[in-house]
Protein backbone atom coordinates (compact mmCIF):
# COMPACT_ATOMS: atom_id res chain seq x y z
CA UNK A 1 0.00 0.00 0.00
CA UNK A 2 2.74 2.56 1.11
CA UNK A 3 4.64 1.63 -2.64
CA UNK A 4 1.52 2.72 -4.40
CA UNK A 5 2.12 6.00 -2.56
CA UNK A 6 5.66 6.39 -3.16
CA UNK A 7 5.25 5.70 -6.82
CA UNK A 8 2.27 7.77 -6.53
CA UNK A 9 4.68 10.89 -5.30
CA UNK A 10 7.31 10.05 -7.65
CA UNK A 11 5.53 10.60 -10.81
CA UNK A 12 3.64 13.31 -8.89
CA UNK A 13 6.35 15.39 -9.15
CA UNK A 14 7.28 14.90 -12.56
CA UNK A 15 3.63 15.52 -13.70
CA UNK A 16 3.16 18.62 -11.50
CA UNK A 17 6.56 19.79 -13.22
CA UNK A 18 5.19 18.72 -16.51
CA UNK A 19 2.43 20.79 -15.44
CA UNK A 20 4.18 23.98 -15.17
CA UNK A 21 5.81 24.03 -18.41
CA UNK A 22 2.71 22.52 -20.31
CA UNK A 23 -0.55 23.28 -18.68
CA UNK A 24 0.76 26.91 -17.33
CA UNK A 25 3.22 28.06 -19.98
CA UNK A 26 1.57 26.48 -22.44
CA UNK A 27 4.03 24.01 -24.28
CA UNK A 28 3.55 20.73 -24.65
CA UNK A 29 6.99 18.86 -23.89
CA UNK A 30 7.73 15.57 -24.38
CA UNK A 31 11.47 16.33 -22.74
CA UNK A 32 10.26 15.61 -19.33
CA UNK A 33 11.40 12.07 -19.39
CA UNK A 34 14.46 12.47 -20.63
CA UNK A 35 15.65 14.62 -17.92
CA UNK A 36 14.36 12.74 -15.56
CA UNK A 37 16.13 9.46 -16.77
CA UNK A 38 18.94 11.36 -17.17
CA UNK A 39 19.66 12.59 -14.00
CA UNK A 40 18.71 9.11 -12.09
CA UNK A 41 22.20 8.06 -14.01
CA UNK A 42 23.96 11.29 -13.25
CA UNK A 43 23.28 11.09 -9.60
CA UNK A 44 24.15 7.47 -9.53
CA UNK A 45 26.94 7.74 -11.75
CA UNK A 46 28.46 10.63 -9.28
CA UNK A 47 27.69 8.60 -6.07
CA UNK A 48 29.55 5.73 -7.98
CA UNK A 49 32.58 7.45 -9.36
CA UNK A 50 33.19 10.69 -7.49
CA UNK A 51 31.96 9.41 -3.87
CA UNK A 52 29.80 12.26 -3.58
CA UNK A 53 26.55 11.71 -0.78
CA UNK A 54 23.68 11.15 -3.05
CA UNK A 55 22.18 15.06 -1.77
CA UNK A 56 25.18 16.65 -2.96
CA UNK A 57 25.11 14.62 -6.39
CA UNK A 58 21.78 15.80 -7.26
CA UNK A 59 22.74 18.98 -7.98
CA UNK A 60 24.89 18.53 -10.64
CA UNK A 61 22.33 16.42 -12.04
CA UNK A 62 20.15 19.32 -11.65
CA UNK A 63 22.32 22.14 -13.28
CA UNK A 64 22.84 19.62 -15.87
CA UNK A 65 18.88 19.50 -16.39
CA UNK A 66 19.01 23.43 -15.97
CA UNK A 67 22.02 23.51 -18.78
CA UNK A 68 19.97 20.61 -21.77
CA UNK A 69 16.69 22.96 -21.63
CA UNK A 70 18.24 25.78 -21.55
CA UNK A 71 20.31 23.95 -25.18
CA UNK A 72 16.83 22.41 -26.07
CA UNK A 73 14.36 25.11 -24.91
CA UNK A 74 17.08 28.07 -26.79
CA UNK A 75 16.48 26.01 -30.25
CA UNK A 76 12.69 25.68 -29.90
CA UNK A 77 11.96 29.20 -28.31
CA UNK A 78 13.97 31.26 -31.28
CA UNK A 79 12.09 28.90 -33.85
CA UNK A 80 8.70 29.80 -32.43
CA UNK A 81 8.19 26.32 -32.36
CA UNK A 82 4.22 25.85 -31.18
CA UNK A 83 2.23 23.26 -29.73
CA UNK A 84 3.17 20.05 -32.03
CA UNK A 85 5.73 21.12 -33.63
CA UNK A 86 7.36 21.77 -30.02
CA UNK A 87 6.36 18.15 -28.98
CA UNK A 88 8.23 16.60 -31.83
CA UNK A 89 11.26 18.24 -31.36
CA UNK A 90 11.42 18.21 -28.12
CA UNK A 91 10.45 14.05 -28.70
CA UNK A 92 14.00 14.07 -31.17
CA UNK A 93 15.93 15.48 -28.26
CA UNK A 94 14.74 13.34 -26.03
CA UNK A 95 15.24 10.29 -28.29
CA UNK A 96 18.66 11.26 -28.85
CA UNK A 97 19.55 10.77 -25.43
CA UNK A 98 17.94 8.02 -24.76
CA UNK A 99 19.99 6.37 -27.82
CA UNK A 100 23.14 7.96 -26.41
CA UNK A 101 22.63 6.08 -23.15
CA UNK A 102 21.32 2.89 -24.80
CA UNK A 103 25.17 2.62 -26.65
CA UNK A 104 27.22 4.09 -24.16
CA UNK A 105 27.90 1.05 -22.41
CA UNK A 106 31.35 1.19 -20.89
CA UNK A 107 29.33 3.79 -18.90
CA UNK A 108 26.03 3.25 -18.54
CA UNK A 109 25.71 -0.80 -19.55
CA UNK A 110 23.47 -0.28 -22.30
CA UNK A 111 19.57 -1.82 -22.33
CA UNK A 112 21.00 -3.98 -19.23
CA UNK A 113 20.98 -0.64 -17.03
CA UNK A 114 22.65 -0.35 -13.53
CA UNK A 115 21.75 -1.81 -10.41
CA UNK A 116 21.62 1.11 -7.73
CA UNK A 117 22.54 -0.28 -3.98
CA UNK A 118 23.17 2.51 -1.87
CA UNK A 119 20.64 4.66 -0.28
CA UNK A 120 20.33 8.31 0.62
CA UNK A 121 20.99 9.40 4.09
CA UNK A 122 19.78 11.70 6.12
CA UNK A 123 21.04 13.07 9.33
CA UNK A 124 18.42 12.90 12.06
CA UNK A 125 18.62 14.77 15.73
CA UNK A 126 19.89 12.31 17.94
CA UNK A 127 20.95 9.41 15.56
CA UNK A 128 22.89 11.09 12.94
CA UNK A 129 23.59 10.30 10.14
CA UNK A 130 20.75 7.54 8.70
CA UNK A 131 19.89 5.79 6.02
CA UNK A 132 16.84 6.20 4.09
CA UNK A 133 15.46 1.93 4.27
CA UNK A 134 11.89 0.80 4.15
CA UNK A 135 8.82 1.92 2.78
CA UNK A 136 7.67 4.48 5.55
CA UNK A 137 11.08 6.02 5.44
CA UNK A 138 10.67 6.71 1.56
CA UNK A 139 7.28 7.13 2.02
CA UNK A 140 8.07 10.38 4.52
CA UNK A 141 11.28 11.34 1.81
CA UNK A 142 9.26 11.47 -1.61
CA UNK A 143 5.91 13.07 0.40
CA UNK A 144 8.39 15.94 1.58
CA UNK A 145 9.74 16.06 -2.49
CA UNK A 146 6.86 16.41 -3.35
CA UNK A 147 5.18 18.65 -0.79
CA UNK A 148 8.50 21.10 -1.88
CA UNK A 149 8.23 20.64 -5.35
CA UNK A 150 4.52 21.63 -5.11
CA UNK A 151 5.21 24.73 -2.70
CA UNK A 152 8.24 26.01 -5.19
CA UNK A 153 5.60 25.66 -8.73
CA UNK A 154 2.76 27.72 -6.41
CA UNK A 155 5.06 30.34 -5.07
CA UNK A 156 6.60 30.71 -8.95
CA UNK A 157 2.97 30.38 -10.37
CA UNK A 158 1.83 33.35 -8.06
CA UNK A 159 4.80 35.43 -8.83
CA UNK A 160 4.90 38.10 -11.84
CA UNK A 161 6.81 35.56 -13.53
CA UNK A 162 3.99 32.77 -13.09
CA UNK A 163 1.25 35.81 -14.72
CA UNK A 164 3.38 35.93 -17.66
CA UNK A 165 4.00 32.02 -17.88
CA UNK A 166 -0.01 32.71 -18.50
CA UNK A 167 -0.03 35.17 -21.01
CA UNK A 168 1.75 33.61 -23.16
CA UNK A 169 -0.34 30.33 -22.60
CA UNK A 170 -3.31 32.48 -23.74
CA UNK A 171 -2.30 34.92 -26.04
CA UNK A 172 1.65 35.10 -27.06
CA UNK A 173 1.14 37.71 -29.51
CA UNK A 174 -0.73 39.89 -26.97
CA UNK A 175 1.99 39.23 -24.63
CA UNK A 176 4.63 40.37 -26.87
CA UNK A 177 3.23 43.53 -27.55
CA UNK A 178 2.85 44.51 -23.86
CA UNK A 179 6.63 44.00 -23.65
CA UNK A 180 6.79 40.39 -22.19
CA UNK A 181 10.17 39.16 -23.34
CA UNK A 182 8.02 35.55 -24.43
CA UNK A 183 11.60 33.64 -25.60
CA UNK A 184 13.30 34.50 -21.92
CA UNK A 185 9.84 33.47 -19.97
CA UNK A 186 9.44 30.24 -21.61
CA UNK A 187 12.83 29.42 -21.22
CA UNK A 188 12.78 29.86 -17.39
CA UNK A 189 9.79 28.01 -16.95
CA UNK A 190 11.60 24.96 -18.88
CA UNK A 191 14.77 25.11 -16.99
CA UNK A 192 12.19 25.39 -13.68
CA UNK A 193 10.22 22.61 -14.50
CA UNK A 194 13.18 20.49 -15.75
CA UNK A 195 15.35 21.75 -12.75
CA UNK A 196 12.31 20.10 -10.34
CA UNK A 197 11.45 16.73 -12.66
CA UNK A 198 15.53 16.05 -12.33
CA UNK A 199 15.00 15.55 -8.54
CA UNK A 200 12.39 13.10 -9.33
CA UNK A 201 14.74 11.11 -11.31
CA UNK A 202 17.53 10.62 -8.74
CA UNK A 203 15.09 9.41 -6.03
CA UNK A 204 13.38 7.45 -8.20
CA UNK A 205 16.47 5.74 -9.35
CA UNK A 206 17.68 5.33 -5.49
CA UNK A 207 14.02 4.22 -4.91
CA UNK A 208 13.74 1.56 -7.35
CA UNK A 209 16.99 0.16 -6.73
CA UNK A 210 17.48 0.16 -10.40
CA UNK A 211 17.93 2.21 -13.53
CA UNK A 212 17.41 1.51 -17.12
CA UNK A 213 17.06 3.17 -20.60
CA UNK A 214 13.39 2.68 -20.40
CA UNK A 215 12.98 5.95 -17.95
CA UNK A 216 14.02 8.02 -20.60
CA UNK A 217 11.56 6.52 -23.36
CA UNK A 218 8.15 8.20 -24.89
CA UNK A 219 6.04 5.32 -22.96
CA UNK A 220 6.80 7.94 -20.17
CA UNK A 221 5.88 11.39 -21.87
CA UNK A 222 2.72 9.72 -22.26
CA UNK A 223 1.98 8.49 -18.86
CA UNK A 224 3.24 11.99 -17.64
CA UNK A 225 0.63 13.29 -20.46
CA UNK A 226 -2.51 11.07 -19.40
CA UNK A 227 -1.88 12.05 -15.78
CA UNK A 228 -1.65 15.88 -16.15
CA UNK A 229 -4.92 15.80 -18.81
CA UNK A 230 -6.96 13.04 -16.30
CA UNK A 231 -6.31 15.47 -13.04
CA UNK A 232 -6.55 18.48 -15.04
CA UNK A 233 -3.83 20.85 -17.16
CA UNK A 234 -3.43 24.19 -15.31
CA UNK A 235 -3.82 22.95 -12.02
CA UNK A 236 -0.83 21.89 -9.24
CA UNK A 237 -3.57 19.48 -7.61
CA UNK A 238 -4.56 17.94 -10.75
CA UNK A 239 -0.99 16.20 -11.76
CA UNK A 240 -1.31 14.86 -8.21
CA UNK A 241 -4.54 13.33 -8.30
CA UNK A 242 -3.84 11.86 -12.44
CA UNK A 243 -0.63 10.30 -10.69
CA UNK A 244 -2.72 8.71 -8.44
CA UNK A 245 -5.27 7.17 -10.02
CA UNK A 246 -3.04 6.00 -13.19
CA UNK A 247 -0.31 4.59 -10.15
CA UNK A 248 -3.11 3.15 -7.96
CA UNK A 249 -5.24 1.72 -10.97
CA UNK A 250 -2.77 -0.98 -12.19
CA UNK A 251 -2.21 -2.50 -8.74
CA UNK A 252 -5.62 -2.70 -7.77
CA UNK A 253 -6.52 -4.18 -10.95
CA UNK A 254 -3.75 -6.71 -11.80
CA UNK A 255 -2.91 -5.72 -15.53
CA UNK A 256 -0.24 -6.49 -17.85
CA UNK A 257 1.49 -4.29 -19.41
CA UNK A 258 -0.07 -4.79 -22.70
CA UNK A 259 -3.34 -4.17 -20.92
CA UNK A 260 -1.92 -1.58 -19.32
CA UNK A 261 -1.32 0.69 -22.35
CA UNK A 262 -4.54 0.09 -23.77
CA UNK A 263 -5.91 1.41 -20.22
CA UNK A 264 -4.30 4.16 -20.35
CA UNK A 265 -5.10 5.04 -24.04
CA UNK A 266 -8.82 4.30 -22.93
CA UNK A 267 -8.72 6.88 -19.98
CA UNK A 268 -6.58 9.55 -22.19
CA UNK A 269 -9.47 9.74 -24.36
CA UNK A 270 -12.39 9.77 -22.06
CA UNK A 271 -10.89 12.81 -20.63
CA UNK A 272 -10.06 14.44 -23.70
CA UNK A 273 -13.65 14.09 -24.53
CA UNK A 274 -15.85 14.22 -21.21
CA UNK A 275 -13.71 15.88 -19.09
CA UNK A 276 -10.81 18.40 -21.25
CA UNK A 277 -10.01 19.92 -17.59
CA UNK A 278 -9.66 16.84 -16.10
CA UNK A 279 -10.88 15.95 -12.19
CA UNK A 280 -10.19 18.84 -10.68
CA UNK A 281 -10.59 21.22 -13.48
CA UNK A 282 -14.33 19.86 -13.94
CA UNK A 283 -14.57 19.98 -10.40
CA UNK A 284 -13.46 23.29 -9.91
CA UNK A 285 -16.16 24.72 -12.49
CA UNK A 286 -18.67 22.60 -11.16
CA UNK A 287 -17.94 24.20 -7.78
CA UNK A 288 -17.79 28.03 -9.37
CA UNK A 289 -21.13 27.25 -10.46
CA UNK A 290 -22.56 26.50 -7.30
CA UNK A 291 -21.45 29.48 -5.49
CA UNK A 292 -22.47 31.76 -8.09
CA UNK B 1 -1.33 61.49 -13.28
CA UNK B 2 -0.06 58.32 -12.38
CA UNK B 3 -1.36 56.78 -16.09
CA UNK B 4 1.06 59.55 -18.07
CA UNK B 5 4.12 58.84 -16.82
CA UNK B 6 5.58 59.35 -19.70
CA UNK B 7 9.58 59.92 -19.48
CA UNK B 8 11.33 63.15 -20.22
CA UNK B 9 14.40 61.82 -21.87
CA UNK B 10 15.30 62.12 -25.59
CA UNK B 11 14.93 65.18 -27.35
CA UNK B 12 12.15 67.18 -26.71
CA UNK B 13 12.26 69.18 -30.13
CA UNK B 14 13.10 66.35 -32.46
CA UNK B 15 10.72 64.07 -33.91
CA UNK B 16 10.16 61.43 -31.32
CA UNK B 17 8.89 58.55 -33.96
CA UNK B 18 10.31 58.58 -37.89
CA UNK B 19 9.12 56.02 -40.53
CA UNK B 20 11.60 56.48 -43.48
CA UNK B 21 10.76 54.85 -46.34
CA UNK B 22 9.27 52.21 -45.23
CA UNK B 23 8.48 49.32 -47.83
CA UNK B 24 6.66 46.34 -47.00
CA UNK B 25 6.13 43.29 -49.55
CA UNK B 26 4.41 39.97 -48.82
CA UNK B 27 5.75 37.77 -52.06
CA UNK B 28 4.13 39.47 -54.58
CA UNK B 29 2.12 42.10 -53.15
CA UNK B 30 3.08 45.54 -51.73
CA UNK B 31 1.40 46.20 -48.88
CA UNK B 32 2.89 49.59 -47.70
CA UNK B 33 4.94 51.55 -50.25
CA UNK B 34 7.54 54.11 -49.53
CA UNK B 35 6.05 55.88 -46.96
CA UNK B 36 7.99 58.33 -44.77
CA UNK B 37 6.54 60.83 -41.76
CA UNK B 38 7.55 62.24 -38.39
CA UNK B 39 5.13 61.63 -35.31
CA UNK B 40 6.66 64.82 -32.65
CA UNK B 41 6.14 64.57 -29.43
CA UNK B 42 2.88 65.71 -27.65
CA UNK B 43 1.04 65.39 -30.99
CA UNK B 44 -2.25 63.45 -32.26
CA UNK B 45 -1.80 62.39 -36.00
CA UNK B 46 -3.92 60.40 -37.91
CA UNK B 47 -3.90 57.64 -40.52
CA UNK B 48 -6.69 57.38 -42.72
CA UNK B 49 -7.39 55.35 -46.03
CA UNK B 50 -9.76 52.97 -47.44
CA UNK B 51 -9.82 49.15 -46.43
CA UNK B 52 -6.75 47.51 -47.83
CA UNK B 53 -4.55 50.68 -48.12
CA UNK B 54 -1.73 49.23 -46.42
CA UNK B 55 -2.91 50.79 -42.39
CA UNK B 56 -2.63 48.28 -40.34
CA UNK B 57 0.54 46.43 -42.14
CA UNK B 58 2.56 50.38 -41.55
CA UNK B 59 1.68 49.88 -37.80
CA UNK B 60 2.85 46.19 -37.32
CA UNK B 61 5.88 47.19 -38.97
CA UNK B 62 6.68 50.30 -36.55
CA UNK B 63 5.73 48.02 -33.60
CA UNK B 64 8.25 45.58 -34.74
CA UNK B 65 5.71 43.16 -35.71
CA UNK B 66 6.82 42.32 -38.89
CA UNK B 67 10.11 43.57 -40.44
CA UNK B 68 10.25 46.19 -43.24
CA UNK B 69 11.61 44.89 -46.60
CA UNK B 70 12.65 48.36 -46.91
CA UNK B 71 13.02 51.42 -44.98
CA UNK B 72 14.02 52.52 -41.76
CA UNK B 73 11.95 53.50 -38.19
CA UNK B 74 13.43 55.81 -36.19
CA UNK B 75 12.91 56.09 -32.53
CA UNK B 76 14.41 59.22 -30.50
CA UNK B 77 16.63 59.11 -33.63
CA UNK B 78 17.38 55.54 -33.18
CA UNK B 79 17.03 52.20 -35.50
CA UNK B 80 14.29 50.14 -34.20
CA UNK B 81 12.78 48.31 -37.19
CA UNK B 82 14.98 45.15 -36.45
CA UNK B 83 14.02 45.00 -32.70
CA UNK B 84 11.50 42.48 -31.14
CA UNK B 85 8.34 43.76 -30.19
CA UNK B 86 8.79 43.38 -26.25
CA UNK B 87 12.03 45.78 -26.34
CA UNK B 88 10.19 47.99 -28.37
CA UNK B 89 7.16 48.33 -26.19
CA UNK B 90 9.93 48.68 -23.45
CA UNK B 91 11.29 51.71 -24.73
CA UNK B 92 7.41 53.03 -24.60
CA UNK B 93 6.07 52.63 -28.31
CA UNK B 94 3.12 50.67 -27.21
CA UNK B 95 0.19 49.52 -30.10
CA UNK B 96 -2.77 48.50 -29.75
CA UNK B 97 -4.87 45.90 -31.92
CA UNK B 98 -7.70 46.06 -34.51
CA UNK B 99 -9.45 43.16 -33.47
CA UNK B 100 -9.53 43.58 -29.38
CA UNK B 101 -7.13 41.00 -28.00
CA UNK B 102 -7.82 40.42 -24.50
CA UNK B 103 -6.51 37.36 -22.12
CA UNK B 104 -10.03 35.48 -22.56
CA UNK B 105 -9.44 33.38 -19.57
CA UNK B 106 -8.67 36.19 -16.90
CA UNK B 107 -10.13 38.86 -15.06
CA UNK B 108 -10.47 41.89 -16.12
CA UNK B 109 -8.70 43.10 -13.48
CA UNK B 110 -5.74 40.43 -14.07
CA UNK B 111 -5.56 41.28 -17.68
CA UNK B 112 -4.43 44.97 -16.81
CA UNK B 113 -2.21 43.63 -14.32
CA UNK B 114 -0.66 41.45 -16.75
CA UNK B 115 0.09 44.08 -18.97
CA UNK B 116 1.83 45.75 -15.66
CA UNK B 117 5.14 44.72 -16.54
CA UNK B 118 6.85 47.31 -18.40
CA UNK B 119 5.81 49.55 -15.25
CA UNK B 120 6.77 47.31 -12.87
CA UNK B 121 10.57 47.70 -15.11
CA UNK B 122 10.31 51.45 -14.76
CA UNK B 123 8.55 51.73 -11.11
CA UNK B 124 11.46 49.98 -9.13
CA UNK B 125 14.74 48.88 -11.09
CA UNK B 126 16.24 47.38 -8.07
CA UNK B 127 13.78 45.65 -6.48
CA UNK B 128 12.26 44.09 -10.43
CA UNK B 129 14.12 40.83 -9.48
CA UNK B 130 12.57 40.24 -6.15
CA UNK B 131 8.99 41.39 -6.97
CA UNK B 132 9.37 39.08 -10.11
CA UNK B 133 9.67 36.00 -8.11
CA UNK B 134 7.25 37.01 -5.67
CA UNK B 135 9.28 38.09 -2.65
CA UNK B 136 8.69 42.02 -2.64
CA UNK B 137 5.20 42.89 -3.55
CA UNK B 138 5.65 46.39 -2.06
CA UNK B 139 5.64 47.21 -6.22
CA UNK B 140 2.81 45.09 -7.09
CA UNK B 141 0.13 46.73 -4.52
CA UNK B 142 1.16 50.03 -5.82
CA UNK B 143 0.70 48.70 -9.55
CA UNK B 144 -2.72 47.26 -8.48
CA UNK B 145 -3.87 51.02 -7.25
CA UNK B 146 -3.12 51.97 -11.24
CA UNK B 147 -4.99 49.09 -12.88
CA UNK B 148 -8.12 50.54 -10.75
CA UNK B 149 -7.67 53.99 -12.28
CA UNK B 150 -6.97 52.71 -15.58
CA UNK B 151 -10.39 50.79 -15.30
CA UNK B 152 -11.95 53.52 -13.99
CA UNK B 153 -10.39 55.69 -17.11
CA UNK B 154 -12.04 53.43 -19.44
CA UNK B 155 -14.84 52.88 -17.90
CA UNK B 156 -14.77 48.99 -16.67
CA UNK B 157 -14.58 49.14 -13.15
CA UNK B 158 -18.27 47.13 -12.92
CA UNK B 159 -16.56 44.59 -15.69
CA UNK B 160 -12.90 44.12 -13.13
CA UNK B 161 -13.92 41.32 -11.53
CA UNK B 162 -15.38 39.01 -15.01
CA UNK B 163 -13.54 37.14 -17.37
CA UNK B 164 -12.35 39.38 -20.15
CA UNK B 165 -14.10 36.60 -22.64
CA UNK B 166 -17.45 38.07 -21.07
CA UNK B 167 -16.87 41.43 -22.42
CA UNK B 168 -18.51 43.04 -25.23
CA UNK B 169 -16.80 44.10 -28.67
CA UNK B 170 -16.38 47.66 -27.79
CA UNK B 171 -15.23 46.65 -23.71
CA UNK B 172 -12.84 44.75 -25.31
CA UNK B 173 -11.33 47.12 -27.55
CA UNK B 174 -11.69 49.67 -24.29
CA UNK B 175 -9.80 46.84 -22.24
CA UNK B 176 -7.04 46.70 -24.69
CA UNK B 177 -6.69 50.22 -24.70
CA UNK B 178 -6.20 50.11 -20.69
CA UNK B 179 -4.00 47.49 -21.04
CA UNK B 180 -1.87 49.32 -23.60
CA UNK B 181 -1.89 52.54 -20.83
CA UNK B 182 -0.73 49.83 -18.52
CA UNK B 183 2.64 49.66 -20.36
CA UNK B 184 3.24 54.07 -19.99
CA UNK B 185 3.41 54.57 -23.75
CA UNK B 186 5.19 57.78 -24.56
CA UNK B 187 3.83 56.87 -27.96
CA UNK B 188 0.51 54.97 -28.23
CA UNK B 189 -0.56 53.28 -31.77
CA UNK B 190 -4.27 52.51 -31.82
CA UNK B 191 -5.19 50.74 -34.93
CA UNK B 192 -8.95 51.56 -35.78
CA UNK B 193 -10.21 52.02 -31.99
CA UNK B 194 -13.60 53.56 -33.29
CA UNK B 195 -14.20 49.90 -35.85
CA UNK B 196 -17.02 48.46 -34.40
CA UNK B 197 -17.98 51.02 -31.98
CA UNK B 198 -21.29 52.51 -31.10
CA UNK B 199 -21.84 56.52 -31.17
CA UNK B 200 -21.46 56.48 -27.43
CA UNK B 201 -18.52 54.25 -27.28
CA UNK B 202 -17.08 56.49 -30.02
CA UNK B 203 -17.63 59.61 -27.92
CA UNK B 204 -16.07 57.98 -24.69
CA UNK B 205 -12.89 56.77 -26.49
CA UNK B 206 -12.98 60.32 -28.08
CA UNK B 207 -12.53 61.41 -24.44
CA UNK B 208 -10.17 59.30 -22.88
CA UNK B 209 -7.87 60.03 -25.85
CA UNK B 210 -8.30 63.71 -24.78
CA UNK B 211 -7.39 62.92 -21.45
CA UNK B 212 -4.44 60.82 -22.64
CA UNK B 213 -3.06 63.38 -24.27
CA UNK B 214 -3.76 66.28 -22.20
CA UNK B 215 -1.63 64.29 -20.12
CA UNK B 216 1.20 63.79 -22.27
CA UNK B 217 0.90 60.78 -24.20
CA UNK B 218 1.20 61.04 -27.94
CA UNK B 219 -1.23 59.60 -29.99
CA UNK B 220 -0.79 58.02 -33.76
CA UNK B 221 -4.34 56.54 -34.49
CA UNK B 222 -5.34 54.84 -37.71
CA UNK B 223 -9.12 54.37 -38.36
CA UNK B 224 -11.25 54.80 -41.53
CA UNK B 225 -13.58 56.64 -39.45
CA UNK B 226 -12.78 60.23 -41.10
CA UNK B 227 -14.98 62.12 -38.75
CA UNK B 228 -13.85 60.62 -35.53
CA UNK B 229 -10.60 61.72 -36.46
CA UNK B 230 -11.23 64.90 -37.96
CA UNK B 231 -12.49 65.73 -34.15
CA UNK B 232 -9.39 64.06 -31.96
CA UNK B 233 -5.59 64.71 -34.83
CA UNK B 234 -4.14 67.79 -35.73
CA UNK B 235 -2.52 66.40 -38.44
CA UNK B 236 -3.80 63.37 -40.66
CA UNK B 237 -1.87 61.10 -43.48
CA UNK B 238 -3.83 59.80 -46.18
CA UNK B 239 -2.89 56.24 -47.35
CA UNK B 240 -4.23 54.37 -50.84
CA UNK B 241 -2.59 51.35 -52.21
CA UNK B 242 0.18 51.68 -49.70
CA UNK B 243 1.47 55.34 -50.89
CA UNK B 244 1.08 57.97 -48.83
CA UNK B 245 -1.06 60.35 -50.75
CA UNK B 246 -1.38 63.19 -48.70
CA UNK B 247 -0.61 65.00 -45.03
CA UNK B 248 -1.61 68.09 -43.55
CA UNK B 249 -4.49 69.42 -41.00
CA UNK B 250 -7.54 67.06 -41.68
CA UNK B 251 -10.01 69.57 -43.28
CA UNK B 252 -7.13 70.36 -46.03
CA UNK B 253 -6.50 66.37 -46.47
CA UNK B 254 -10.16 65.47 -46.35
CA UNK B 255 -10.75 67.96 -49.30
CA UNK B 256 -7.35 66.45 -51.59
CA UNK B 257 -8.71 65.36 -54.37
CA UNK B 258 -6.57 62.07 -54.41
CA UNK B 259 -8.37 61.53 -51.17
CA UNK B 260 -11.47 61.75 -52.27
CA UNK B 261 -10.84 59.71 -55.19
CA UNK B 262 -9.52 57.47 -52.87
CA UNK B 263 -12.63 56.88 -50.61
CA UNK B 264 -14.93 57.96 -53.26
CA UNK B 265 -13.81 56.70 -56.54
CA UNK B 266 -12.75 58.62 -59.43
CA UNK B 267 -15.75 60.09 -60.83
CA UNK B 268 -16.18 62.67 -57.38
CA UNK B 269 -12.28 63.67 -57.52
Amino acid sequence: MLTIFIYTFLSGILAVTFDLIFGFTGQLSMFHPAVFGLSAYVTHLLVLHARLPFWLATLPAAAAAVALAIVVGSICFKFRLKTFYFAVVTLAFAEMLRLIIVNWNSVTNGTLGLVVSGKPTIWWPGTGLVAIRGPVAWYYLTLAALGATVLICARVLASWMGRAFGAIRLNEDLARTLGINVFRYKLVSFAIGNALASFAGGLYGYYTGYIDPGYLSINQSMEVLAMVLLGGQGTLTGPVVGSFVLTALPHVIDLRAEARAILYGAILIFTILVMPRGVVGTLRAWRMRRAA
Amino acid sequence: MAYAAGRVNGDRAGSLLAVRGVTKRFLGLVAVSDVSFTVARGEIVGIIGPNGSGKTTLLSVIAGMVPPSDGAVLWKGEAIHRLRPDVIAARGLVKTFQNPQVFAELSVFDNVLVASHLALKHARGGHRALTLVGIDGRAGRGLAERVRELLALCELTRAADQPAGNLSYGEEKMLGLAMALMCEPELLLLDEPASGLGHEEVDRLTAVLRRLHDTGTTLCIVDHKVGFLRGLAARVIALNYGRKVAEGRPDEVLNDPAVVEAYLGRAHA
